[in-house]
């Protein structure tokens, strides 16, 4: 053989390698690890205190066996984990069931394979507005509920669609029948939840200068462009928010972009400092912000001419909204609507304006222009909402995954902005001229918009689990300091009503577990073949009368004694 | 619940050995130190087919029909060499083949059965391996009955003599043929184990003829 040839030492030390390496394939491969039926990865609902109250679920780990929605009617479920698969979920059971504290193990439910960002992909969506109608429910319902036991989310795959199946078989007989569909055990091998302590919010800030001649004494006017980029949902290790706002940010880094390139040249760059503004603690009424404007210093804050804050501009069709705050007779106001009014024709689509007051003595802040105008700054909001969102909603829960943005609404959005900003500093207004004219060096790039989409569809951003040197929001820092000349970022703790706790996401060991009957009937037919066994030798090798006198022995030794 | 399982299937794997041991007269006769030798002697082969895996070879089966062979090695070495105690031909064989079979079970059935049976996960595979730990053990003690038939017994009638060692060369390729339908022909673990046991029954069956056939000049 090949082996013969080589010199005597290294043949011997191989031969000794090869026997270790053998032995341990022995004992591998008679050591065959074979633990749970399937492992999937789950996650799980959020758990929060809003002043005090405790919402959301409150427990993490699971140790139950499961069953699906076809259980026998009567049956104590307080030690059961209940898997259902949302095409099958009822949401006004759901929702009488955590009204009325009935006990329960813990809760799984499965969520379509589409909506996953690992492995859905770019496959379409069925009956859409019907699976996003539902996913809100639910989201509603259970964010804004105190549930005692484990609530979980999983996507849907073939090992645990055939589990569900087979639990669906077991619970339609009544009960786990056979010995070897003894059941599921669902396990999830987890620590308490604890407190998030001292939740950071990052905002990040980038300056764009205007152009100062030598006359120019005092500060150039600003304009601020600003949108929020965390999100609040149900399961926070998958609220991506891709238009709960990913649309918000990508327009920001697009029109960012668009403006370098027109500041970078200083006969092209205007007369109007640019700021740009991602901010943090967007769902817990816009906390971030309000910090950030009040960090700034007073000059700075009074040279800004007016913000347009960015809020959901994904998936619109023809119609967007400006929202305000100050009355719609106002001069400002008046400008900035007229501005993007004028846009808005030349584009085809159409902006309606809506006013909502402030109310100082409430602290709920719906939309991000009112942290604004609390200041005294004139701030619009433009979002394709026409309705005002509830605290914690629209914030980038379930349902909103990539497949719910239209990158083309983003791309449009983009030039609405940034043709009526471009007008402003330029002084252009009521003239037609296309200054980010498609097929110019100016054009909108989609390539841009939908790769920056694609990344934030697979970010989950929600504010107390991002830590403060957390590679997304650096990556963020890094794509605005390459358009705009100071970034600056501003760590502040998340603090106020909302209190946060950890393990948002974990692994789900499924075991098919036979029942105590079966273990019990194995152990006497076992017990019977042993004894059958000792009979059968005892007669073959001794004879019949060895075999009784086993059993008579005792008695008549006491015969022999009496 | 799941140590539970694990004893029950520890009494399917090795309580047939411990059953053997007692029941048959063997414990009389205090052949308890002949099947530990043999145990070791099994050991020993193992860890020699182990260093004989010289890797690169493509004719595996071949290769795993040399390793039955040196099986049937060692228990010529077993049953030949090593010194007992004056015991009867009859009793020689059995202890060695018990001794072998126990090895044999412990080498390969109790590492899983320790680290598999007392997990959650339920599956019918520990259950299997006990039915092949009892068809093992026949298979051996037919085996060791072969062996000392052919090398122990002196004055054989020559017209069974061809029948014994085509017998014994069937026992001694077991391993390999159990591995072929495992792996060539694809039979799933409960058909291959239903063929184990049958086939050790048979040739338990067939030595045992043989062996009281040559037992009848001598008696």
């Amino acid at each position: 053989m090949a082996n013969s040839k080589k010199p005597g030492g290294l043949r011997e030390m191989l031969e000794s390698m090869y026997s270790v390496i053998a032995l341990l394939f022995i004992l591998v491969a008679c050591v065959e690890l074979c633990d749970a039926a399937a492992a999937v990865d789950v996650y799980r609902l959020i758990q929060y205190d809003m002043s005090g109250s405790p919402f959301g679920s409150r427990f993490a780990a699971l140790n139950h066996h499961a069953a699906s929605l076809h259980f026998p009617p009567g049956v104590d479920l307080s030690r059961t984990v209940l898997i259902i698969p949302l095409r099958e979920l009822n949401i006004t059971f759901v929702r009488e069931y955590i009204n009325q504290k009935n006990p329960l193990g813990g809760l799984l439910v499965l969520l379509p394979e589409v909506l996953s960002f690992k492995t859905g992909g770019n496959k379409q969506v069925h009956e859409k507005e019907k699976m996003k109608n539902l996913l809100a429910e639910l989201e509603r319902l259970l964010v804004h509920s105190n549930i005692p036991y484990p609530v979980y989310f999983a996507f849907e795959n073939d090992e645990i669609d055939t589990v569900l199946a087979d639990i669906k078989k077991n619970d339609l007989m009544g009960q786990p029948a056979t010995a070897t569909t003894g059941g599921y055990k669902f396990v999830i091998p987890t620590t308490e939840p604890k407190k998030v302590a001292s939740p950071t919010m990052t905002n990040i800030q980038g300056w764009l200068s205007g152009l100062k001649t030598d006359g120019d004494a005092n500060q150039l006017p600003t304009i601020a462009i600003v949108a929020s980029y965390d999100t609040f949902g149900a399961a926070p290790a998958l609220s991506v928010g891709s238009n709960s706002n990913g649309s918000g940010i990508v327009a920001l880094l697009e029109i960012a972009r668009l403006f370098s390139l027109l500041y970078s040249n200083p006969k092209t760059r205007g007369r109007y400092n640019l700021l740009f503004g991602l901010t943090s603690g967007g769902p817990y009424n816009y906390n971030g912000t309000q910090k950030w404007l009040r960090s700034f210093d007073q000059r700075l804050r009074e040279s800004i001419d007016y913000a347009i804050c960015l809020n959901s501009i994904g998936s619109w069709d023809n119609e967007l909204w400006i929202h305000v705050s100050k009355p719609p007779e106002n001069a400002y106001i008046k400008q900035i609507f007229e501005g993007l009014s004028n846009v808005a024709e030349e584009l085809d689509l159409k902006v309606g304006l809506k006013h909502k007051k402030i109310n100082i003595s409430n602290p709920r802040v719906a939309w991000e222009h009112e942290q604004f105008s609390r200041l005294r700054v004139t701030a619009a909001t433009l979002s394709e909402l026409s309705v005002t969102p509830e605290l914690l909603e629209s914030t980038g829960g379930l349902f909103d995954t990539r497949q719910y943005v239209n990158e083309t609404a983003i791309v449009r959005g983009v030039k609405l902005v940034a043709e009526s900003l471009a007008r402003h500093i330029y002084g252009h207004q009521g003239k037609n001229i296309q200054i980010f004219a498609d097929e110019s060096s100016l054009a909108v790039n989609p390539a841009y918009i939908r790769s920056w989409l694609d990344v934030l569809s697979q970010t989950p951003r929600v504010a107390p689990f991002l830590s403060k040197d957390d590679p997304f929001v650096m990556a963020l820092k890094k794509e605005l300091a390459g358009h705009v000349d100071e970034v600056n970022v501003q760590h502040e703790t998340l603090e106020g009503i909302f209190t946060f706790y950890d393990s948002t996401s974990a692994r789900l060991n499924i075991y098919q577990v036979a029942s105590v009957t079966f273990d019990l009937l194995l152990l006497l037919v076992l017990g019977s073949y042993l004894i059958v066994l000792f009979s059968f030798l005892v007669i073959t090798t001794r004879g019949l009368d060895d075999l009784i006198s086993l059993f008579r022995r005792p008695p008549s030794r006491k015969l022999k004694t009496a | 619940m799941t140590m539970f399982h694990f004893f029950n299937c520890a009494i399917l794997t090795f309580g047939p050995h411990a059953i053997y041991y007692s029941a048959t007269p063997l414990s009389e006769y205090d052949t308890l130190g002949t099947s530990v030798k043999a145990a070791l002697v099994y050991l020993g082969t193992a860890l020699v087919k182990v260093s004989e895996n010289d890797g690169f070879d493509p004719y595996q089966e071949l290769l795993k029909a040399v390793i039955g062979f040196i099986d049937v090695a060692g228990l010529y070495f077993a049953l030949t060499q090593l010194t007992h105690r004056n015991i009867s031909q009859n009793h020689k064989f059995q202890a060695v083949g018990l001794g072998w079979a126990f090895a044999d079970s412990v080498l390969h059935r109790l590492a899983p059965l320790w680290v598999g049976a007392r997990g959650l996960e339920f599956t019918w595979d520990f259950i299997l391996q006990g039915l092949e730990a009892n068809a093992n053990l026949v298979l051996s003690i037919s085996l060791a009955a072969l062996g000392s038939l052919m090398w122990l017994r002196k004055n054989k009638p020559k017209t069974l003599i061809p029948i014994i060692y085509a017998c014994a060369g069937i026992v001694a390729t077991m391993p390999s043929i159990t591995s072929y339908l495992r792996r060539g022909l694809g039979w799933h673990f409960p058909k291959v184990v239903g063929f184990e046991l049958f086939t050790s029954l048979s040739m338990a069956f067939i030595s045992w003829q043989l062996f009281s056939a040559c037992q009848r000049p001598s008696s």
